[in-house]
């Protein structure tokens, strides 16, 4: 959503005039949503002048079947009919606002005065809200958990880091981002990797304590000496005619150890190859090796055997060596190959190096009097707790202990059954989802509006700023219900952003504000630019994250982001940009200047994934800047029209600014690209991967640019410092994107109060990062949620 | 059961006749399953893929001149000249519910998300995505149930990973075309190894162990589900519809499981594959077909959908000579060197395709060929990218369909014809017939034998 207001920085101020007027109409009619009279003459107004309006300037082009872009507009016969449509109006108001629309050669164009009578009357209908009293604090859907939470939830529950959720299918994005719980389906093909992962972590967590879960530890080539015709490589041993071979190996436990012997023949004669194996000169076993040298077979010796810590020997004897030079082709040599002599064990006994996530999941076992029940729940109630972050009842982990029970008295191990058990845990809905609501106790206010409990706002802050669980500290303040207490919120948000986690919030909310994810897909013209690759390519990611994790845990001022006089570089990086100071592969601070480069905008990331593979496109840089930081979205161009710069074949010499002028002309267009063009021009010292240049081809670059309300510059250092004064667009457009982020849904208009109040407050304190974060978290849409359905 | 019962006699006779051409890719390998089934095991079943492009193409080097089997193919399906017999080129369909109809911009966002649904999809960014069943979900859930996997999801490129996809459309739109309910898409796989793993498992180690496991799951599956159902009771609806998800998913695997514990034992096929996406597209794109193909040749699956790109794609195609991206040259305004950049790539993906279709004829399966068997659309829900139309689509059918599909010819049908006309008649022949989908009129007649 946009506040119609915003859209006129750069107009032209014969026409802010119009606006200050409108805006002074919308004041006087802004409690309008709350009062049935003030619909009821909102209803009555549209009927007797706003519908004859549109009916006048809209419906010659925009009725039927046919109408043109296929906005048919003759249906809107109401006010409520209208506000069922609110995205698609909002984007027709905004357009009859920067008076693309009706374009300038209509027939008949309405007057200023009409225009703003338009303008108010939909202001108030659409926008119209009343923020003195309660307001809707929005109603998120649950959320699944995307791919990071999920490595990273896993990370900080188990304890292990290795990032399952890189093979699930990618997390489709809404709004902007991947956390949008509107968005985040989950299909049967997630469901299956949901399982597979959930196997993975509680084996990689968990020692089973089967014979099969002890690790088969092979004897090593060194550890081998032969005897008679034995030639031993590193990849097995071959006996050409009688031999031995000796493996030794040293026990630093004592117990009960397996043998396996992985072995084939090439067959010769009536009978298979005989290998005989001794353990310390006691025979094990004779065994008739049918299987082909070329698909061996493992051969694991009948029992486990106890031997004392300290040194053995294994010896393997080929028995029955036989040649027949006569014999069918092929079945003449009787050899024997030992491709891998295997132990494992002490069996029975806890390997000395249980991994820290076993010894931290499983703290009792049965026995002395303990049942498996009993054991089974004290440690899934621990777990439960934790992954499903909030309290778990016992009824309702019942059928879980069942389940490890079940699996126990089967004859598993009691490990097996908690394996189980966490599986369980890991595919259920409590955990996948973020689900709120089931056991929140908090009044709701007639309007159904709640405070969200404790535990879901312990959530709603770690994935907000950690993607991932709560840890400890969170949980506790949830425990004793102090978690929503303001200062406490202000402290915890502080520490949080401290902390090495919130990593997470720079590649996941900067990666996706700043489209910085959307640099992997893109490949510059090889031809053209010689030393880009993916190296620098990534490097100049890591450049704008390190800016902002600066921004971040300095606590800077969020204008920074526009205007900063320093970046991050490495090496390479710097050779780059052509400083010669930095050395090494780590990122470090570097001052600029600021003749050429300043901010966000002068990056290397920001200026290749606003142009095309081969050139730059002002256009998308303009389009980009009004996005970011304007907060003025131009809307879409309209259907089958071309992107404006696509079109000069009337010149095709021109350069690429005489073409966006030509194009400029095309009535419609310009209203937008009046701003966007001169906003992308102003960068064109930088070519389509972000280096300096003065000249393309032959020609000087002219970066000097005049914007709608008659300002101008020239370079972009110039433009930036117009840009930066540009502080109230910039810091809301930021609120909505953060706001957007944090709750995990798409603004909508009742918002508008929560945005003023951020915007408003964060800015008083300094533009401080951390003010706009935790004034994001102080607001409604963070504290509360609507009961019911989104639309109820 | 009589729908088992026939597949298992119908494996019974894999393996025995087998000429299966190798790729270099793929070690020869004596117990290699192929579902190539002898006369006697009856008639093999048809398979059924929809793959789609992006973007639309260069109209006048794409669609054939004169209509009828005497027709020359013009610069773009040239590649596709030794194939000529076995497919149709039809033209003249429209995906009508993929304009604006009062929406406005999107038409990228609309052409993916229309384009096996042939329904129009609700205009948001997040909230109250709608588009509708797409047409292969349809057929797998009639008849999925008969094979291992009841459909296979492919493509090449992630969903996008942030930013805005398409005016005021959800990126969910773009980067899917199979849609299991209205408002779920169904994820598609792009590593070739994970697909290959999903069709035929992994390693023997992790079958054995994914054999242990299957017991677990069930209960498992079991217990989570009486979660989700307490759950359901406590929410509101939006959310109710995210349970419901999960909770037929969870349904799904149950179901699959259920079913391989009756099966055969289908031996994997080898494969050398890359551990991740193969940094060449053309690696990468003849690696999916020749997944899709074992797919099929194993009836694994019979019903697959596989995005060459997502909607409004803006890659480069540097192997042709094409440095700009795919969706910016689009609209090309007539500019002769964007035209013929845009021709190159729409030739390549041809050739790709004409790859996966010589395979799949070299596949003999009992008398006839794997592409005998099969239904294999490719096409687009734009026409000509530079103008974002719907109509005139470019379509080819390829394959016989089992005999019940007359190929070798253009096929000119009136304009505006729903390309859903052609999926009902589709769905005919996949053994899930329905009187009508999305804003179909009726059968496509035309292509009947």
């Amino acid at each position: 959503m946009q506040m119609i207001e915003i859209i006129f920085r750069f107009i032209p101020s014969q026409f802010l005039r119009g606006v200050l007027c409108c805006l002074a109409l919308m004041t006087s009619l802004v409690r309008a949503n709350a009062d049935q009279t003030d619909i009821e003459k909102s209803e009555k107004q549209f009927t007797t002048q706003i519908k004859p309006l549109l009916t006048k300037y809209c419906l010659d082009c925009h009725t039927g079947e046919e109408a043109e872009a296929g906005l048919s507009l003759e249906k809107y016969a109401t006010r409520s009919s209208i506000l069922k449509q609110r995205e698609a109006w909002e984007k027709i108001v905004q357009r009859i606002q920067i008076q693309s629309m009706p374009p300038k050669d209509a027939e008949a164009l309405p007057t200023d005065k009409e225009r703003e009578v338009i303008l108010a009357w939909f202001d108030d209908a659409l926008f119209g809200i009343d923020c003195t009293g309660e307001v809707n604090p929005g109603r998120v859907t649950i959320r699944r958990l995307n791919r990071n939470e999920y490595n990273n939830t896993i990370r900080d529950l188990v304890g292990i880091d290795f990032q399952p959720a890189n093979n699930f299918p990618s997390d489709d994005v809404g709004y902007g981002f991947d956390n949008i719980g509107d968005v985040l389906s989950l299909p049967p093909l997630l469901m299956e990797k949901y399982l597979d992962a959930a196997e993975q972590i509680s084996e990689k967590a968990i020692f089973a304590n089967t014979p099969d879960s002890y690790p088969w530890k092979k004897i090593r080539e060194k550890q081998f000496q032969k005897e008679g015709a034995v030639t031993i490589r590193k990849s097995g041993a071959g006996f050409h005619s009688r031999g031995t071979l000796a493996g030794s190996i040293n026990l630093n436990q004592a117990g009960k150890y397996e043998f396996q012997i992985t072995a084939g023949q090439t067959p010769a004669g009536k009978d298979p190859a005989k290998m005989e194996v001794k353990l310390d000169g006691k025979l094990l076993k004779t065994i008739d090796v049918k299987a082909d040298r070329s698909v061996m077979q493992s051969y694991k010796m009948p029992r486990a055997v106890a031997l004392a810590k300290g040194k053995h020997v294994l010896t393997i004897s080929f028995l029955n060596d036989f040649y027949d030079p006569k014999g069918p082709p092929g079945k003449r040599d009787r050899n024997l190959y030992v491709n891998e002599v295997a132990y494992r064990g002490p069996l029975g006994l806890l390997p000395t190096d249980l991994p820290a996530s076993h010894k931290n999941i499983i703290t009792t076992i049965p026995g002395s009097g303990r049942s498996v029940q009993y054991c089974a729940e004290k440690i899934l109630k621990q777990f439960a707790e934790q992954a499903f972050r909030r309290p778990v009842t016992r009824q309702e982990l019942r059928p879980t202990v069942e389940l490890v029970n079940a699996t126990v008295q089967s004859g598993r191990t009691f490990e097996e059954g908690i394996q189980v058990g966490i599986q369980a845990i890991l595919v259920s809905p409590h955990y996948l989802f973020r689900i709120e609501g089931i056991r929140n106790f908090a009044q709701a206010s007639s309007q159904g509006v709640q405070s969200v409990d404790q535990y879901e706002l312990a959530s709603r802050l770690s994935y907000f700023l950690w993607s991932s669980m709560p840890d400890k500290t969170l949980f506790d303040l949830a425990a004793q219900g102090r978690l929503d207490n303001p200062r406490t919120l202000q402290v915890q948000v502080k520490r949080m952003l401290k902390d090495p986690k919130s990593s997470a919030f720079v590649t996941n909310f900067a990666g996706q504000w700043l489209n910085l994810r959307n640099l992997e897909d893109l490949n510059p013209d090889p031809k053209k630019f010689r030393g880009f690759n993916s190296q620098l390519k990534n490097d100049m990611r890591q450049e704008t994250e390190e800016f902002f994790s600066y921004i971040m845990k300095e606590d800077r001022s969020v204008i920074e982001f526009i205007n900063a006089d320093y970046t991050f570089m490495n090496e390479r990086l710097a050779k780059f940009y052509g400083n010669k100071e930095v050395k090494g592969e780590s990122f470090q601070k570097v001052n600029l200047d600021k003749t050429k480069r300043a901010g966000l905008l002068t990056q290397a990331s920001i200026l290749t994934l606003t142009s095309n593979p081969g050139r730059t496109s002002p256009v998308k840089r303009g389009k980009w800047i009004m996005e970011n930081i304007l907060g003025t979205p131009p809307p879409p161009p309209p259907p089958n029209v071309p992107e404006l710069e696509e079109s000069a074949n009337a010149k095709p010499n021109a350069t690429l600014r005489e073409q966006l002028a030509l194009h400029r002309k095309i009535p419609g267009c310009a209203a937008c690209h009046d701003l966007m063009d001169p906003l992308g021009l102003g960068f064109e010292n930088f070519n389509a991967i972000g280096s300096w240049r003065e000249k393309e081809g032959r020609k000087k670059i002219d970066s000097s640019g005049l914007l709608p309300d008659g300002q101008t510059f020239n370079g972009p250092i110039e433009l930036i410092t117009i840009l930066e004064k540009q502080k109230e667009g910039f810091c809301r457009s930021l609120t909505e994107k953060m706001l957007t982020y944090a709750t995990g849904r798409g603004i909508e208009f009742y918002d508008k109060c929560a945005i003023d109040e951020i915007t408003t407050n964060f800015t008083a304190k300094g533009y401080r990062f951390s003010a706009l974060v935790t004034e994001i978290v102080l607001s409604d849409p963070f504290l509360k949620r609507k009961r019911g359905s989104r639309n109820d | 059961m009589t729908n088992l019962l026939k597949r298992r006699t119908f494996l019974k006779g894999v393996g025995t006749t087998m000429a299966l051409p190798l790729l270099e890719i793929m070690q020869p390998q004596q117990n290699l399953v192929s579902a190539a089934a002898t006369a006697a095991a009856g008639k093999p079943p048809v398979r059924t893929a929809f793959i789609f492009f992006p973007n639309g193409v260069i109209g006048p080097s794409w669609m054939p001149e004169t209509a009828g089997t005497g027709y020359q193919l013009p610069k773009s399906l040239k590649p596709l000249e030794s194939l000529k017999s076995d497919i149709n080129v039809i033209t003249g369909l429209a995906q009508i519910n993929a304009r604006a109809l009062g929406d406005g911009a999107g038409d990228h966002a609309r052409c993916a998300s229309v384009y096996l649904t042939s329904v129009h999809p609700t205009k948001t960014s997040g909230a109250d995505i709608k588009a509708g069943i797409s047409v292969d979900q349809i057929a797998a859930q009639q008849v999925g149930h008969q094979t291992r996997l009841p459909s296979l999801e492919l493509g090449l490129v992630r969903g996008r990973n942030a930013g805005q996809c398409d005016s005021g459309y959800s990126c969910a739109y773009s980067s899917n075309i199979s849609w299991r309910t209205a408002s779920t898409p169904t994820a598609k796989e792009i590593v070739p190894k994970l697909a290959f793993e999903r069709l035929f498992g992994g390693g023997a180690e992790q079958e054995k162990q994914r054999a242990r496991h299957l017991k677990d799951r069930q209960s498992i599956l079991d217990l989570v589900k009486n979660d989700a159902d307490q759950l359901k009771k406590q929410l509101g609806k939006t959310d109710k519809r995210k349970i419901d998800e999960y909770f037929s998913s969870v349904r799904e695997i149950e179901l699959r499981i259920e079913r391989s514990t009756h099966e055969e034992k289908i031996k994997p096929p080898e494969m050398k594959l890359p551990p991740g996406i193969p940094s060449e597209l053309q690696e990468h794109i003849r690696l999916m077909y020749d997944l899709l193909l074992l797919a099929f040749q194993t009836d694994t699956t019979r019903i697959a959908t596989f995005m060459v790109g997502n909607a409004g794609s803006n890659r480069t195609y540097p192997m042709v000579g094409v440095n700009s991206g795919h969706h910016e040259l689009s609209h090309h305004r007539d500019d002769k060197k964007k035209i013929a950049d845009i021709q190159k790539i729409d030739e390549y993906l041809t050739s790709q395709f004409g790859y996966f279709l010589n395979r799949l004829k070299a596949t003999s399966e009992g008398e006839s060929n794997l592409l005998d068997n099969s239904m294999i659309c490719y096409g687009s829900a734009i026409g000509d990218g530079n103008r974002h139309s719907h109509h005139d689509l470019p379509i080819i059918l390829a394959g016989k369909g089992g005999g019940s599909i007359k190929t070798g010819s253009h096929i000119k049908v009136p304009t505006e014809t729903p390309l859903s006309n052609l999926y009902v008649s589709m769905l005919d022949r996949m053994g899930s017939p329905v009187n009508s989908f999305g804003d179909s009129t009726g059968r496509l007649k035309v292509i009947d034998s």
